[in-house]
């Protein structure tokens, strides 16, 4: 199958300053890719590249297939994005936002959007301006299900929402996304709205992307050593330490592999998505990404 | 896109309608009453009767209200119609909402001009056309330069310089408010450059030479276009100056006023007209340029 997103090279400059660079990676198709970093990491402009919004400087972007600067129409009907803070057209009400939706898009789908709002008890003849803010993203997210994406690319869609908003938005879209395949790439900062509904993460810091896996294998893979104090001692055998902490009575060693057979007085914890993802960022050099995958992009 | 186009900017129509009808039905009325008190043969004379409708007509004329109002508004739409066009989009964050829907920012700029610009125009076009009529009950050789920014062709071309202007500034600068002082600035700056400073000189001047010093040339052509004062000159030719010739009596021996003749009125107005539409499609090439190259 085509993957909805594929990046090589892929680097975009605003001015001087570079906001992604040399991103590459391939988002597997039907996943819930979950896009964490935090802010000004370069998750939004990614986002943008994707959805046609921005030209990349360097490097390219494809989405099933196709270059978003030069197939964009095309790809519109295809691919639905969610920008950050949701916008919509608050002098509109909620039945003309959907009337926007089903003129500008040739796939829309009036019932499924109308029935799905109508669960969430969502007044119709209600201006988006009067709407909380749950009930704005819900507007939102309806619409861009509405075009029967492929692909849906949310910016950070839960930001402002309150905790039970968030499990809300969240769980209506799992079920959404189920139903149908779509594949989802959805921004965060938030490691615990990923947790939930992601099965992929990519994490991307300070213009960079640092991780990218499947998140069962990635937890599978990533554990934490605690031992006896050992200042330089050799790292052990069959992993890849990634950071290192001392205490004056213990070593902490977060390590991405399995060790064949702990030493005496060392033990292996597994680390939360939180810890994993907090481990990273913390050490920016650090990095995993499924190579094998890169070498399938076509010269 | 109409549709949406429709929905998003049908108040902005509702009052441009409201106000277009509103300058339209002051201009036919004290057309009406200029015609019914008969005063065609009073050049540029105002004699209304003492009725009720002719005193309106007079509060109207003396309030200057339709020609204020043909040369402020098409700033007034420019920034008030022509710069949210596009920045207020990119304040809300809704470029992003409508340029992942299915249209291609282009259609979405194209659709928005041709619906918001062309009906604008086309209430600018009415009004212009009214004022024409309106000066032509001024008396039997009344004297278009007077009112040049009121009518109809540069009035047109003014009002789509001013939305192009709106709508330039506004893509660019990204923002309502500040968009729209740099429009009002901007226009200000064209216009009264354009007729200070270029338009006496679209064509060349005549000159209107005579010996009878007290003559006025006012009354020798009436439909003209005077530019300067009367300059005076002496018998040997040098020029003494242009104040009142009072001062040079006994040295003066003629003088001389340049000007531009009344049937030279609607080639200006066609010159000018060009220059403000030229502008103006600049200005729209270099929107569509920044939308869809610049935005995100």
């Amino acid at each position: 199958m085509i993957a909805p997103i594929q990046a090589t090279g892929l680097g975009k400059r605003f001015g001087r300053t570079w906001a992604l660079r040399d991103c590459s990676i391939r988002i597997p198709p039907g996943k819930i890719a979950g896009l964490v970093g935090p802010n000004g990491a370069g998750k939004s402009t990614f986002l943008h590249l994707v959805a046609g919004l921005l030209s990349p400087s360097t490097g390219e972007v494809t989405v099933f297939g196709r270059s978003p600067r030069s197939h964009l129409i095309q790809l519109l009907d295809r691919v639905a994005f969610v920008a950050q803070d949701t916008p919509l057209y608050s002098g509109f009400t909620v039945a003309d936002m959907l009337e926007l939706g089903r003129r500008l898009n040739s796939r829309w789908d009036q019932r499924s959007v109308e029935q799905r709002l109508r669960d969430l008890e969502i007044p119709f003849d209600r201006k988006i301006r009067n709407l909380s803010g749950g009930q704005r993203s819900q507007v939102a997210l309806g619409l861009a299900l509405g075009k029967r994406p492929e692909l849906l690319l949310l910016d950070e869609p839960v930001a402002r929402l309150d905790p039970l908003a968030r499990r809300e938005f969240m769980q209506g879209l799992t079920a959404s996304v189920a139903e149908d395949g779509i594949s989802v790439l959805l921004s965060s900062h938030v490691v615990g709205d990923i947790e939930r509904v992601c099965d992929y993460l990519v994490i991307i810091s300070q213009g960079r992307v640092q991780v990218a896996g499947d998140i069962d294998e990635l937890m599978g893979n990533h554990h934490l050593l605690l031992g006896p104090r050992t200042d330089d001692g050799p790292p052990p055998s069959g992993v890849e330490v990634i950071k290192t902490s001392h205490t004056e009575r213990q070593t902490s060693l977060w390590v991405r592999g399995r060790v064949a057979h702990l030493d005496d007085g060392w033990r292996e914890q597994p680390l939360s998505l939180e810890e994993l993802v907090i481990t990273y960022l913390s050490v920016p050099a650090a990095a995993a990404l499924p190579r094998p995958e890169l070498e399938e992009v076509p010269a | 896109m109409s549709w949406v186009t429709w929905r998003q900017h049908r108040l902005e129509g509702a009052w441009s309608l409201a106000i277009g009808a509103a300058l339209a039905a002051a201009v036919i009325f004290v057309a009406y009453q200029l015609h019914a008190a008969s005063c065609g043969g009073q050049a540029n004379s105002y004699c209304f009767s003492n009725e009720l409708g002719g005193t309106i007509a007079q509060g109207i004329v003396r309030l200057n209200l339709y020609q204020y109002g043909l040369v402020v508004l098409p700033a007034l739409a420019g920034a008030f119609i022509g710069c949210p066009l596009v920045a207020r989009e990119v304040e809300n964050g809704t470029h992003r909402l409508a340029w992942t829907q299915g249209v291609t920012r282009l259609r979405w700029l194209a659709v928005k001009l041709v619906l918001v610009f062309v009906p604008l125009l086309a209430v600018a076009a009415v009004a212009g056309a009214l004022e024409v009529v309106l000066i032509n009950q001024l008396g039997t050789t009344p004297n278009h330069w007077a009112f040049f920014d009121q009518q109809a062709p540069v009035v047109v071309a003014a009002t789509l310089f001013a939305l192009a202007l709106g709508l330039a500034a506004g893509a660019v600068i990204g923002k309502s408010v500040p968009a729209m002082a740099v429009t009002l600035v901007a226009f200000v700056v064209v216009r009264v450059g354009l007729a200070e400073i270029a338009r006496p000189m679209y064509i060349a001047p005549l000159s209107y030479k005579s010996v009878d010093l007290n003559t006025q040339t006012g009354a020798v052509y009436p439909s003209a276009w005077w530019l300067d004062d009367p300059s005076y000159y002496d018998n040997a030719g040098h020029c003494l100056g242009t104040v009142t010739f009072n001062g040079y009596r006994g040295q003066a021996a003629y003088f001389v006023q340049h000007f531009q003749p009344g049937d030279r009125f609607w080639a200006f107005q066609s010159i000018e007209s060009a220059i403000l539409t030229i502008l103006a499609a600049a200005l729209i090439g270099f929107t569509i340029y920044w939308v869809t190259r610049r935005l995100s």
